[in-house]
């Protein structure tokens, strides 16, 4: 069945919402200094102040404009998420379809290994991690190196999503590519968070692109397209990566919910740069607080924010369940 | 799907999960104490309890002898001794275990079964007003972190209502016995267990109500509808039946994390569990309590998956032909 | 019993059954016959009242009529008073549940018994049906197509339905296992009111006593089972039935010409029908009864193309044909077969209007014909035995197929031209100027008989004479000839009077076949009756004399001709 995952995501009223929500967020995060007079982490006299015009959403604990951070940890979200799915999607489909094609011992002890990692609980291996490990990257070469890594993952995908999502891919690509560029102070922070969350969530992906590359490899076509004397790299440009689109598509959508998720959590119990804003820091320090009234305009906007990315983003990949699963089509209620 | 395979997918995990556990601090620089111990700890360590834990663990011998040395504790049962509770963590850890077991247990049934209860009516009402708002309903729910659905409530009916404890799994200090204690710490469940079933309810409802469309579009539904058979029978013993699959597994999957997903629910309502505890040990930089944490919660998991797999094949007979 | 009043059923706009009348009494059991799409499966579907589309009309199960009921009692009335035994298909038994299980199930659910009665009675039904029983706690997919499908014929059986709704019960049972079911499909369904939908007609023949055949979303026939199959009276049956593999017929495969079309107006049919007239595209032929069966065409069912009636011809005192009466049926192959001075070849001229009769007329269609006008020639061409000699050696190719339009007048010359082109075409001969201008003698055998055709063919007529065709050529050509001479038949819709001395090919080519023998008809009747079993000495005589591919005793069979 010719999936177009663009068309899926247009037409769902489910997906429309889920995209001008992101847009929104979107849209504050790359604005921020715009829409903001004061910098997030600069702390004033005024504590707990209320809302009022020069502080939309009033002041935390240490004076600092909860408006201001608010907006700013927009861009941690995204930025996370998004360049966790980039790297983790990228990491899924290659392994995953090399898994599918070299088979053998290889293929063997890829699953054996992804298995054995779907199993581990994620929590309790990032507290081990972060015990140990600083998530902070300021060593040079290191950073040098996720600076590489990040600028390959995106080209690809952009290519992709430019040449197959068409508009929606440029919507995808353009801000993707403008928040990196506008955080590179926060990637230097969580760059090692990224690359540990990738290494965390390829897994899932890679199962499912096996599995379908795996029914590719059997499927009678791409023997006949062989007998053509096709190459195996003709093959893999012309039917398998287009095959395997929506679901990487698809794949990538849940990963951004997940990285999204994982980022709040691991910044709500404290792990991570303490310098860096997240929705999850602020509502971590808003809880300290909670018997004061402060928390409608702290936690509360802050919960708000975080929840309304990660529906938008759940909304955005729900649409496109139907075009995985054809027999989620249809509108035919079972009762007549 | 019990096989011999999965068996050995456990086993390679935890011993993943261990080896990591015994090397992580040991490869740290300096004193093999201070690494394990933390530097905090060791400052305040007296020096009789420093040697006695050097002996211990053999932390003054070669790599090789301190990995014997670890395994002969971990069979020995002996995890080390928490600095920050001022007790052995295996005391520490099995005094908490029961109250993380309690909640999350009635979390994952009760989240379960509304989960597929819902997720049948809704999809037998596709496309109408009850499938409609109760899918925008779940989807919406799932945007919300277990954390900030918790502080949400804890707000509203702890705080602002003060209808229910704000921490604890049982008041502290009070003499309740029987039924007055079951009902104490029913209040104080109730808050988390509401928190937890909110946050797993939608994944439940999704995964049910796809299938189960899905189901409904078989041959084998035109059948039975033929057959006569009342619209109730239709939808719960043959779709709904069929529909259990994947819900089924997430739940195995549930099982295993069961011990370890309810960390941040714990830490909200100051649960005193084992999520509290991984919390707290983090915060006071007790290492051992992590590492026995640690070593527990993998058991657990590995230990529940193993259930859940011997009990796949129970409920779908299709698994085993499919493999 | 059942009785289907008018039921007409549509989804989504196109409508899939229209007008259906069927009346089944108890202990009768009556065939509805039809290929894929054609409404089969929405039929057994409706007496149940398990459509999600319009639905109108009335449906009697006994006196109950089921559109008047309320969902509950029709609940209640299903599975006990009317069931249906599904056609076997991936997930047609519910897959998570034993198969004992299943079959019980109508029983328990209905509360006709307790679990243990039911599950007892289930294993009954299960082991007469054929299923092994230690397959009883089986899930489904341990079960092959066949066991599956007797699963769901017992567990149709199982709460004694009065009507019984049999969808393709045989289909996915292999040969061996056909026979079986058969048995004990023909116990299972005394008393009962059955209802059996097949696109197999084999099916139909062995387990029925009435047949319909449904094209279209209508009933165009029905009537009792032997007859139907064996003379059918509507042109879609009997296409039906020549397109039929079997052991019976002895013609070589045809199928019906175009497709099925959901949008034609009038008579379903009319599109690919050979006898189609101008009130056959705007009106729906009712269900009309003739005698003991029922047709829905606008002419009666199948009508002769042409009639011959007592005729006779003398060359002085000989009685070269005498008092011949034949009937040619529209779309047909009848094969005349007789020795040589048999009369055959008058008979087919005088047929052909070349040669006028002494005695007799000739009818064609309904009208009587008004000998050697220039219509009858429209309407009747004949080949000839010898190509070399039927055409004119002073003329071309194009020329010798163009003089038929010219003779009649039919349109100007560049038409005539398009016309001859065109048709040269349809006989497999290129339509190059190189071979347009080519003269007779250039030519082989096989070419010179394919233009021969060809310019019969050119005044477009209902009926062919193809006398002796292949008689003066080689075999292999004479294959092609005859191939060409059926496709014709088919993609025209002509009815063909073949003359040969050679019954092994009258028997490949033909649906019935009349023996001529000294100016007289002896025998005719069905290809497969007269083959099988001749009843004049002539007949025999002939039949002993054919060709056969077996080293034979040598004193029974004469040497081998062709």
């Amino acid at each position: 069945m010719h999936v177009d995952p663009k068309r899926e995501m247009v037409q769902s009223k489910g997906g429309r919402i889920g995209m001008a929500l992101l847009l929104i967020v979107v849209f504050l995060a790359i604005f921020a200094p715009l829409l903001t007079t004061y910098e997030p982490l600069e702390q004033t006299v005024q504590i707990f102040a209320a809302p009022s015009w020069e502080h939309p959403l009033g002041t935390n604990h240490v004076g600092q404009d909860i408006w201001s951070q608010l907006v700013y940890a927009a861009r941690t979200s995204l930025l996370v998420g998004l360049l966790v799915a980039v790297f983790s999607t990228v990491l899924s489909a290659l392994i995953g379809t090399s898994a599918a094609l070299i088979g053998g011992v290889y293929d063997h002890v890829v699953m054996r290994l992804v298995d054995a990692f779907i199993i581990i609980p994620i929590i309790i291996l990032l507290i081990l991690l972060s015990v140990y490990f600083n998530p902070n990257l300021s060593r040079g070469p290191l950073l040098i190196g996720i600076g590489v890594l990040i600028v390959i993952a995106v080209i690809c995908i952009s290519l992709y999503a430019v040449r197959n999502l068409g508009w929606v891919g440029m919507l995808i690509v353009c801000p993707l590519i403008a928040l990196v560029l506008l955080s590179r102070d926060i990637i230097q922070s969580t760059g090692g968070l990224i690359i540990i969350l990738a290494l965390l969530c390829w897994q899932g992906g890679a199962r499912v692109v096996r599995a379908q590359a795996l029914s590719l490899k059997e499927n009678a076509y791409i023997s006949a397209v062989q007998g053509f004397g096709a190459s195996i790299r003709y093959i893999i440009r012309r039917h398998i990566i287009p095959e395997l689109g929506p679901l990487l598509v698809a794949d990538f959508i849940f990963c951004v919910r997940r990285a999204v998720f994982l980022q709040a959590g691991l910044a709500f119990i404290g792990i991570g740069d303490p310098n860096v804003v997240s929705w999850g820091s602020m509502i971590s320090d808003a809880r300290d607080w909670i018997f004061l009234d402060v928390w409608v305009w702290w936690l509360l906007p802050a919960g708000i924010a975080l929840s309304v990315t990660i529906v938008a983003v759940t909304l955005i990949g729900y649409s496109l369940e139907p075009a995985l699963d054809p027999r989620l089509r249809g509108e035919v209620s079972a009762q007549n | 799907m019990f096989t011999r395979q999965n068996l050995i997918i456990y086993l390679v995990a935890l011993l993943i999960i261990l080896t990591l556990n015994f090397l992580l601090p040991r490869m740290m620089p300096g004193n093999p104490i201070i690494a394990i111990y933390g530097d905090v700890a060791v400052v305040q360590m007296s020096p009789e309890l420093e040697a006695e834990l050097t002996e211990r663990f053999s932390l003054d011998q070669s790599l090789g002898r301190q990995f014997v040395s670890y395994w002969a504790a971990l069979f020995r049962g002996d995890l080390g001794y928490s600095y920050a509770y001022n007790a052995p963590v295996a005391e520490v850890i099995f005094g908490r275990l029961p109250w993380t077991l309690l909640l999350a247990g009635l979390a994952l049934v009760i989240s379960t079964i509304m989960g597929i209860l819902l997720g049948i009516e809704s999809g037998w009402r596709r496309g109408k007003r009850l499938d409609g708002s109760l899918l925008t309903g779940m989807i919406t729910l799932s945007g919300f972190p277990d954390f900030l659905l918790g502080i949400l409530l804890l707000l509203l009916f702890a705080v602002n209502l003060q209808l229910l404890p704000l921490f604890g799994a049982e008041s502290a200090y009070s003499d309740l016995g029987g039924f007055q204690r079951l009902a104490d710490i029913g209040k104080h469940l109730l808050l988390p267990l509401v928190t937890l079933v909110l946050a797993r309810v939608s994944g439940g409802y999704l995964l049910t109500r796809n299938a189960f469309i899905g189901e409904l579009k078989e041959p084998y539904i035109l059948l039975a509808r033929a057959k006569g058979l009342k619209q109730e029978t239709i939808r719960y013993r043959h779709a709904g039946r069929n529909s259990l699959l994947p819900v089924m597994t997430r739940t195995g999957v549930l099982l295993g994390l069961m011990v370890t997903g309810v960390l941040f629910v714990e830490i909200v309502f100051s649960y005193p569990g084992i999520g509290l505890a991984t919390y707290e040990a983090l915060t006071y930089r007790d290492y051992p309590l992590l590492q026995g944490l640690l070593l527990v919660s993998a058991i657990c998991v590995l230990t529940a998956n193993f259930i859940a797999d011997l009990f796949y094949s129970k409920v779908d007979p299709r698994v085993s032909y499919a493999r | 019993m059942l009785k289907i009043e008018n039921l007409s059923v549509s989804f989504e706009g196109e409508r899939v059954l229209k007008g259906i009348d069927l009346e089944v009494q108890a202990g009768e059991c009556i065939g509805v016959v039809g290929e894929s799409g054609a409404g089969k499966t929405t039929l057994g579907l409706s007496t149940m009242r398990l459509l999600n589309g319009n639905v109108s009309g009335k449906i009697y199960i006994g006196d109950m009529e089921l559109m008047a009921l309320s969902e509950e009692e029709t609940r209640r009335i299903r599975w006990n008073r009317v069931a249906m035994a599904f056609q076997s298909a991936e997930n047609r038994l519910n897959p998570t549940q034993q198969i004992l299980d299943q079959v019980a199930e109508p029983m328990i659910a209905h509360l006709l018994s307790g679990t243990a009665k039911a599950k007892q009675r289930a294993a009954e039904v299960l082991q007469e049906a054929g299923l092994a029983m230690a397959k009883f706690h089986h899930y489904p997919h341990q079960l092959s197509a066949g066991e599956q499908q007797r699963v769901l014929i017992a567990m149709a059986l199982i709460n004694d339905p009065e009507v019984l709704i049999l969808d393709e019960p045989i289909s996915s049972l292999d040969a061996g296992s056909r026979i079986e079911m058969i048995t004990f499909l023909k116990q299972a369904i005394e008393d009962r009111a059955v209802l059996v939908m097949t696109h197999d007609i084999s099916t139909a023949a062995r387990l029925t006593s009435k047949v319909a055949t449904l094209y279209g979303g209508r009933i165009v026939e029905l009537g009792p089972t032997n007859s139907v199959l064996s003379r059918p009276r509507h042109p879609y049956t009997r296409a039906l039935l020549r397109s039929y593999p079997n052991m019976t017929t002895m013609k070589d495969l045809q199928g019906i010409k175009g497709r099925m079309d959901r949008q034609a107006t009038g008579c379903a049919f009319h599109p690919r029908c050979t006898q189609a007239i101008t009130i056959c595209k705007k009106q729906i032929p009712p269900l009309v009864k003739h005698d003991r069966w029922l047709a829905a065409c606008h002419r009666g069912g199948i009508i002769p193309a042409l009639s011959v009636n007592k005729l006779s011809k003398y060359f002085g005192q000989l009685e070269a044909v005498a008092e011949v009466s034949l009937t040619l049926e529209h779309g047909e192959t009848l094969a005349l077969v007789g020795q040589s001075g048999s009369g055959k070849t008058t008979l087919a001229r005088m047929i052909a209007g070349i040669l006028k009769p002494d005695k007799g007329y000739i009818q064609l269609e309904t009208g009587e014909s008004e000998w050697k006008g220039k219509d009858y020639h429209r309407t009747v061409q004949l080949v000839f035995q010898n190509p070399g000699e039927a055409l004119s050696h002073r003329l071309t190719v194009l020329e010798s197929v163009r003089e038929p339009l010219e003779i009649q007048g039919i349109g100007d010359k560049e038409e005539r031209d398009e016309i001859a082109k065109k048709v040269i075409e349809e006989v497999e001969l290129p339509n190059t100027d190189k071979f347009l201008d080519e003269y007779p003698h250039h030519l082989s055998g096989g070419e010179l008989q394919r233009v021969n055709i060809a310019r019969a063919l050119v005044l477009d007529p209902k009926v062919l004479i193809a006398d002796e065709p292949t008689a003066f050529l080689d075999s292999s050509i004479q294959a092609k000839v005859l191939k060409l001479l059926m496709d014709l038949q088919e993609n025209r819709g002509l009815s063909m009077l073949f003359i040969t001395h050679d019954i092994a090919v009258a028997r490949k080519i033909s649906d019935r076949i009349a023996v001529m023998q000294e100016g007289r008809i002896v025998e005719q009747g069905l290809t497969s009756q007269v083959i099988t079993s001749p009843s004049h000495t002539h007949t025999r005589k002939l039949l002993n004399a054919a060709a056969e591919l077996h080293a034979g005793d040598e004193d029974e069979a004469m040497p081998i001709t062709f």
